[in-house]
């Protein structure tokens, strides 16, 4: 952990810093962030994947956690992202350079999902800064392979978490791509190598 | 939505609704009725499952399967029917698996769905197999929207729902946690009565060390396949004995068939429980199903109570009567999307072998 947040603050790579390191104790305290999760500003992460529901109970509470204004997701979306002064593509552009940041100096994340991207306005400036979050699987890695599977990992959490995403990771590419300049045509290709691995079916049972 | 009450679609029934289940995509023949009352509860009339057990050592084909589930499926059906005290004309439809599954067996039981299709003049509903699963385990337990992890012989899947669909997040990138275990089971030597996988687990309960095994976890992906490998590998070290020390006291720089089994279901349960978390943490889910025959595994329950434990969360786990491929949960499965206006046509009711749990539309959830 601590090699890989010592290569952070150099390459520019937007993480929380750390405050407080008690490695007897195994304490680790870092920064906090006064912002939002991506999951919760886009389509269909917002928490109305979370609310208890039944097929015999119609009027049950959703399970709103007070950070999404009680309006239909789109909308509330749109809004929340619109505090930020961002569109969806503009999100997307910064996650996808944050990624390449990271993989430029060779970490891999290890579980990129939305959730572990978070959104903090910039007083100064009155945009947003992108900031991943929850290094706990991360290491280093200068293999091809394993900045695929990263970008591999957060595909999946997309088309899993936020319906239609396929347009919005492709503009998460996008910036990846020109962020990683001549390193991208490899990475692609693993990448095109890694969608087509194991079983895009179910066997028996 | 947030802030819209979510209706469910699934409307409570105008009459007690039931239907048989028939179920037959590997070597377990299962036949069930389900009743759908009118106040909305489902009660279990009958649930009857006869296995196809092979000798030590020996995997079943799918010709001979097939063949078994032939032979009993007259016999299943009518304990079932008079389990439940039923007749075939009080029923409203029948539903049968539509896959995924073996080709051959899932054939031989569709056959018989639509036998009886025609001789009764009942409606067809094919079902998947995957969904089937997951709605009996949310009607045994009462889960309200957990993620799902469905470990069988034939699939390893972490499941969520989203928007009508059961969404895959992770999955095996190879063999299923089922196949991995019944496999090593074979290699041991081990009964595949009443199941390989409950004597991998009776076994892993004597064993005393705990092997280095490699764990792949790849992203939410797993990969069974090369632990499999490895464990075999193990039986043919020199310092492996079948039958433990002697005299039963430990012995120094031995490894025990026990040993193995243990090892072998620590590692593979734990990379699940971990692919689980993940898609916990993610989701913000405080629940988790287990469904599937591995999921009968005890100490794969108490690995993933210790872990939603941790998380303030809870397990919903159901035994082997519903765990195990049975009749029942094809029946649940088949009469809500009944409820719902679909129908399998005579002419599509054809089985395949590929089925994936995200292709269906779960019209009776909101």
């Amino acid at each position: 952990m601590s090699s890989l947040s010592n290569a952070f603050p150099s390459s520019g790579v937007n993480v929380p810093g750390i405050r407080m390191v008690d490695s007897t104790a195994g304490v680790l305290g870092i920064e906090w962030i006064e912002g939002q999760s991506v999951r919760k500003l886009l389509p269909g992460g917002a928490a109305e994947d979370d609310g208890p529901e039944d097929v015999d109970d119609a009027a049950l509470g959703v399970g709103v956690d007070g950070l999404v204004a009680p309006e239909p997701a789109n909308t509330s979306t749109a809004s929340s992202l619109n505090t930020y002064g961002l569109s969806i593509d503009e999100l997307m552009r910064f996650i996808g350079i944050e990624i390449a940041k990271m993989h430029r100096i060779d970490v891999i994340h290890g579980d990129l999902t939305t959730s572990n991207m978070m959104l903090r306005h910039l007083e100064s400036t009155s945009t947003a800064e992108l900031i991943l979050i929850d290094f706990g699987l991360s290491y280093q890695s200068t293999l091809t392979e394993d900045k695929a599977v990263d970008l591999y990992v957060l595909e999946r959490a997309f088309s899993s978490t936020h319906p239609d995403s396929e347009p919005m990771f492709n503009s998460v590419l996008a910036a990846y791509a020109d962020t990683m300049g001549k390193d991208w045509p490899a990475i692609k290709n693993r990448l095109d190598d890694v969608r087509l691995r194991g079983r895009k079916r179910s066997m028996v049972g | 939505m947030p802030g819209k009450v979510r209706e469910t679609p699934l409307k409570n029934p105008d009459r007690d609704y039931l239907a048989l289940g028939l179920e037959g995509s590997a070597n377990k023949l299962g036949a069930g009725i389900m009743k759908h009352s009118k106040d909305g509860s489902a009660t279990v009339l009958s649930n009857i499952r006869h296995t196809y057990i092979t000798p030590p050592g020996e995997g079943f084909q799918p010709r001979d399967t097939a063949q078994h589930h032939r032979e009993w499926a007259l016999k299943v059906i009518n304990d079932c029917l008079a389990k439940a005290s039923v007749s075939m004309h009080d029923i409203d439809c029948i539903c049968f698996t539509k896959g995924p599954g073996m080709g051959a067996p899932l054939q031989s039981v569709a056959l018989v769905a639509r036998t009886l299709s025609l001789l009764f003049h009942k409606p067809l509903v094919g079902v998947n197999h995957c969904v089937g699963h997951i709605e009996m385990g949310r009607e045994i337990t009462g889960a309200q929207n957990p993620v799902v992890l469905y470990v069988s012989g034939g699939n390893t899947q972490v499941i969520a729902y989203s928007r009508q669909r059961y969404r895959i997040f992770g999955e095996t990138l190879d063999i299923a946690v089922g196949n991995c275990l019944d496999r090593f089971a074979r290699i041991i030597n081990l009964s595949n009565d009443p199941s390989p996988g409950y004597n991998i687990e009776q076994e892993a309960k004597k064993g005393k060390c705990l092997i280095p095994l490699p764990y792949a976890t790849k992203g939410m992906d797993v990969s069974l396949s090369g632990i499999l490998s490895a464990v075999e590998a193990y039986t043919l070290d020199k310092r492996f004995r079948a039958q433990g020390s002697l005299d039963g006291a430990p012995v120094e720089d031995i490894i025990t068939a026990q040993d193995l089994c243990f090892s072998l279901q620590e590692t593979v349960f734990a990379m699940l429980v971990e692919i689980t978390e993940r898609a916990m943490a993610h989701l913000g889910s405080k629940e988790v199903l287990i469904v599937g025959g591995v999921g009968s595994n005890e100490r794969l329950q108490q690995m993933m109570g210790i872990m939603a434990q941790e998380r303030n969360g809870q397990v919903f786990a159901t035994d082997e009567r519903f765990c195990i491929d049975n009749g029942i949960m094809i029946a649940q499965a088949g009469l809500l999307s009944y409820r719902m206006g679909y129908q399998t046509a005579l002419s599509k009711t054809t089985c395949t072998q590929r089925f994936r749990t995200d292709e269906v539309h779960v019209a009776w959830r909101a």
